[in-house]
């Protein structure tokens, strides 16, 4: 099989048990593949009730150095920055919280996963996928007790496969939270955590992991593009959002 | 948007549509009612926000769209959004 470069931006809830698995699958799949990691955020002590990490530091530096001794066949490579939109204006690499441009980030033939915690960073890393022809971009995320969803959008050689996630979910355009990355050290520090739970972390991780599975490892149909689930009444639900299936459905 | 133009009058259509909101999927008679009417059956169901979008494909149904038989009707559910 061919290599890979999958880039994960996000190392906390989901991120760090996302890649335990990415990082096996690219070893056995694909070997000599690549895997970047990307956050600018710090793991503290109290993220380790639902976070996989083995010392407090950069989150995206921690990981690389907690992989790269364990998975011989994989290059793993720490950017420990925060994703910000192309227009957004002061990007440095002098400063206290380092900066990178999602364009700048992503590029042709990558799967990337975009595992923050906020829709305004997903928008931006969407947004310079759809500038791409061809990218698999798989997003995730969970409320505050057992919900949560998983999204994939594709573009093969300049087509969309899936439709962008903010065609059904118009959080993305009008988000109600900000980038963290476009945000002060204290603006930043002033955000809450929530009262996220491990298992639905898991869960998405898990999930996503399901369809890297059968999209890149099978390469086979994403025509389960979006998939929603509730541990609480033990249900997930599959939507089709190819843009093919989706438009025969608005023929009246 | 599709309006209630589009479709039959409430009294025209009778009949099953298939209703969607985040992990729930169920066919359903449905059909001849508004948007708004079959949100307000099934928000207590279903926990249905009143202001949730309707979609028909990735069309946004306007609030008196009347229902019609065999229609997939999904109410928007905001994704996950931590992690």
């Amino acid at each position: 099989m061919a290599t890979k470069r999958f880039v994960v931006i996000g190392a906390g809830g989901v991120g760090t048990w996302l890649t335990a698995g990415l990082v096996r699958l690219l070893e056995w799949k694909f070997p000599g593949s690549g895997l970047i990691i990307v956050d600018g955020d710090n793991y503290e002590e109290k993220n380790k009730e639902r976070q996989d990490f083995a010392k407090i530091g950069n989150k995206a530096v921690v990981k690389a150095h907690e992989l790269t001794p364990q998975f011989q066949k994989t290059t793993i490579i720490p950017v420990p920055k925060w994703v910000v939109s192309d227009d957004f204006k002061g990007v440095s690499t002098g400063e206290d919280s380092p900066k990178i441009k999602a364009s700048d980030l992503i590029s042709e033939g990558d799967v990337v996963f975009a595992v923050v915690d906020n829709f305004a960073a997903r928008k931006i890393i969407f947004d310079a996928a759809s500038r791409l022809n061809n990218v698999d971009v798989f997003t995730g995320g969970n409320d505050d007790a057992l919900f949560g969803s998983i999204y994939h959008y594709q573009k093969r050689d300049g087509v969309a496969i899936t439709e962008h996630p903010s065609t059904f979910h118009p959080e993305y355009e009008n988000a109600p939270d900000k980038n963290p990355g476009e945000l002060s050290c204290q603006e930043r520090s002033e955000i809450e955590g929530g009262t996220q739970l491990l298992a639905t972390n898991m869960a998405v991780a898990a999930l996503i992991l399901g369809r890297v599975q059968k999209t890149i490892v099978l390469d086979q149909s994403p025509e389960e593009t979006e998939i929603y689930f509730d541990l609480g009444v033990g249900k997930a639900e599959p939507y089709n959002r190819m843009v093919s299936h989706v438009s025969e459905h608005v023929t009246v | 948007m599709e309006n209630s133009t589009s479709g039959a009058s409430a009294s025209q259509a009778t009949g099953m549509a298939n209703l969607r909101f985040g992990v729930y999927n169920q066919p359903t008679n449905v059909a001849g009612k508004s948007v708004q009417q079959t949100r307000e059956q099934f928000s207590k169901i279903w926990g249905i926000p009143t202001d949730a979008v309707a979609y028909k494909g990735k069309e946004k149904l306007d609030e008196n769209y009347v229902i019609q038989p065999g229609d997939n009707v999904e109410f928007h559910r905001r994704a996950g959004e931590k992690g």
